[in-house]
């Protein structure tokens, strides 16, 4: 198990290297040059030379890379083109797509699972076929449009919920729902969607499997059969899934803060590319590769430790 | 040696009858291709298919509602939506069809040539994917897009760029199985070369994956053009694109709620119909999931 921990970890650490040498490559792909957007409408040499040297944008890559990283794995990523420390904007910023991502994954996974369940159990009935067919549809639903379409019904036609904005949690607990609710549900669709088909499939196989076979045969209760025996074991499936589809989720938090308008570490990746803002698209698309890959190391383990197997076999299976 | 010929060749017809037939069983695939084939005909022959030109101004229908002369109404200029969808299809079958050979001529080869010679390339092959799938697919279509610009060329390759890590590995996963077959061990044993066993033994045997995959990238692709276009890293207006309506539509969402609903519902239908031939399509290449 350690020698298993220890390599999946050397094997993220180096995505993760990876990942922030495309992003500091990339931003700097970027057209435009940053020491004319940190002046701003002053286009005299001297200053733009003087702002060159202040932020070392002369230097040869590697080296500014060097400093970048250095000053990024101390926390410092350094301040954006109004002079506000990167990481402080990002630490404001994460609480609510937290909250997004956390509600909507929380929608996504009961809804998901307990449809895929149901449309297992009931193969090739109505409750089946419906769930399948809506999920197809969640499928090719995009977010954005989703969320206008919510927008239409329940703030502008019903006038049940605001159209946009946030209020935090702390301030007015029921506001802060009422305004979540729609993107969480937005954000959560697609997920559910996903995870209502393979949990469909995984249950089916599942339920074909020798050991519910077995458990049928020892006179088990239908409902431990499927709760215990093939709902548990359809599970490991649906933690890797989870694990993929927040890729998915990251990029939905974008656009769905951007409907909203709530003003969320999704809708600061936005802004940040419309503006140019070098330091602050770096430190921004950095958090998100760091995070996917911190993600995908705690569903490797988590899968380890629910499906032994794996470990057996090393990291093989991916 | 014409027996030996001949009766491979029976043998494909024969399979492709059968999976015509098994097709034709499925009205779901039946009518997405229905539809898919419709979606594409009129985005290439929309200036006949469009009731309007898209950027032709009606002053006395603004914000109008259905009429006969507008079914689907009209924008805050006065424009009508059912031609503006019609040109917009353009914007997305072709992001939706470009980005997927873009990325299926990228990746393929990449994952052909790493997964049939392993070795070192091929582990760096596998890491570079992985760095790049830490990126999410609109994350890295969004980032390509700005690096880019906006446009709807650039949009179409910020999308293929973005679609081709998942394929890469798709491609090497396949070859990597493919090639401990027994016909390409036959094959190596007979003393065909590489290009030989790679073009004639592993490529057409992944071809049902790649077809299936290919039909489930261009719904993405679509979708991604029309997020781009909404977020203004796409199509610019007054183009039409149905993300560029959709953004338009905006302010509007009390006062006239179709601007958002029908270019949406477009995007629906299209991404829905390539899903479900992709599902069609997977049920009857690949026998093991006939049920």
């Amino acid at each position: 198990m350690g020698v298993f921990i220890l390599r999946k970890l050397g094997a993220a650490l180096i995505v993760v290297f990876l990942a922030s040498v495309v992003v500091f490559v990339g931003v700097r792909a970027i057209p435009g040059d940053p020491a004319l957007a940190l002046a701003a409408e002053d286009r005299d040499p001297e200053v733009l030379a003087a702002i060159r040297e202040k932020y070392g944008l002369d230097d040869p890559l590697p080296v500014q890379y060097v400093r970048w990283a250095g000053l990024a794995l101390q926390g410092d990523l350094g301040t954006d083109n109004r002079g506000i420390p990167v990481s402080e904007t990002i630490v404001t910023r994460i609480p609510l797509t937290l909250e997004l991502a956390g509600l909507a994954l929380l929608i996504g996974t009961v809804l998901g699972i307990s449809a895929g369940v149901i449309a297992a159990v009931r193969r090739g009935k109505a409750s089946d076929y419906a769930a399948t067919s809506v999920a197809l549809l969640g499928l090719s639903v995009p977010h954005f449009w989703l969320g206008l379409m919510m927008i239409i019904v329940f703030a502008v036609n019903l006038g049940w919920l605001p159209a946009g904005g946030y209020v935090s949690f702390r301030e007015d607990p029921v506001g802060n729902l009422e305004h979540m609710v729609m993107p969480a549900i937005v954000l959560g669709a697609g997920l559910s969607a996903v995870l209502m088909r393979q949990m469909r499939s995984a249950m089916l196989d599942s339920l074909g499997a020798d050991y519910v076979r077995t458990a049928r045969a020892k006179g088990l209760s239908e409902w431990s059969v499927v709760g215990k025996h093939a709902l548990r074991n359809s599970l490991i499936t649906i933690v890797t899934v989870i694990g993929l589809q927040l890729g998915a989720l990251i990029s939905g938090a974008v656009i769905t803060e951007q409907i909203f308008g709530i003003a969320g570490f999704g809708r600061l990746t936005v802004d940040s590319i419309a503006q140019r803002d070098y330091p602050l698209i770096q430190g921004v698309v950095l958090v998100v590769a760091v995070g996917y890959v911190v993600v995908n190391l705690f569903v490797d383990l988590t899968y380890s430790v629910i499906n032994p197997r794996i470990r057996v076999s090393g990291g093989a299976s991916k | 040696m014409s027996y030996v010929e001949a009766s491979p060749l029976g043998a494909r017809a024969r399979r492709r009858r059968i999976m015509r037939r098994r097709f034709l069983r499925r009205p779901a695939a039946v009518i997405s291709l229905v539809i898919v084939v419709g979606a594409v005909l009129a985005a290439i022959f929309a200036r006949w298919v469009a009731p309007y030109s898209p950027d032709q101004t009606d002053f006395d229908a603004i914000l109008a509602g259905p009429s006969r002369e507008h079914l689907l109404g009209t924008d805050e200029l006065g424009r009508d939506t059912l031609s503006r969808i019609i040109w917009g299809a353009r914007a997305s079958i072709q992001a939706g069809f470009l980005a997927t050979v873009l990325a299926m001529a990228v990746a393929v080869p990449i994952g052909l040539i790493g997964g049939y010679y392993r070795g070192w390339l091929d582990t760096v092959i596998a890491r570079v994917t992985d760095v790049l799938l830490a990126f999410p697919f609109l994350i890295l279509a969004v980032g390509l897009a700005a690096i880019l610009g906006p446009s709807l060329l650039n949009a179409t390759l910020a999308l293929g760029i973005a679609a081709i890590p998942p394929l890469i590995r798709i491609a090497r996963g396949e070859t990597l199985a493919l090639r401990e077959e027994d016909y390409v061990r036959a094959a190596v044993a007979n003393g065909a070369n590489d290009a030989v066993i790679i073009g004639r033994h592993i490529l057409p045997n992944m071809t049902s994956t790649l077809l299936v995959q290919a039909t489930l990238t261009i719904p993405a692709a679509i979708i991604g053009e029309a997020v781009l276009s909404f977020l203004g890293l796409g199509v610019q207006p007054p183009t039409p694109s149905w993300g560029v309506m959709l953004n338009a539509a905006q302010p509007y969402l009390n006062e006239a709620p179709s601007l958002a609903i029908y270019p949406g519902l477009a995007i629906v239908i299209v991404a829905l119909a390539f899903n479900l031939l992709g599902d069609g399509l997977r049920d009857v290449l690949d026998p093991k999931t006939e049920r």
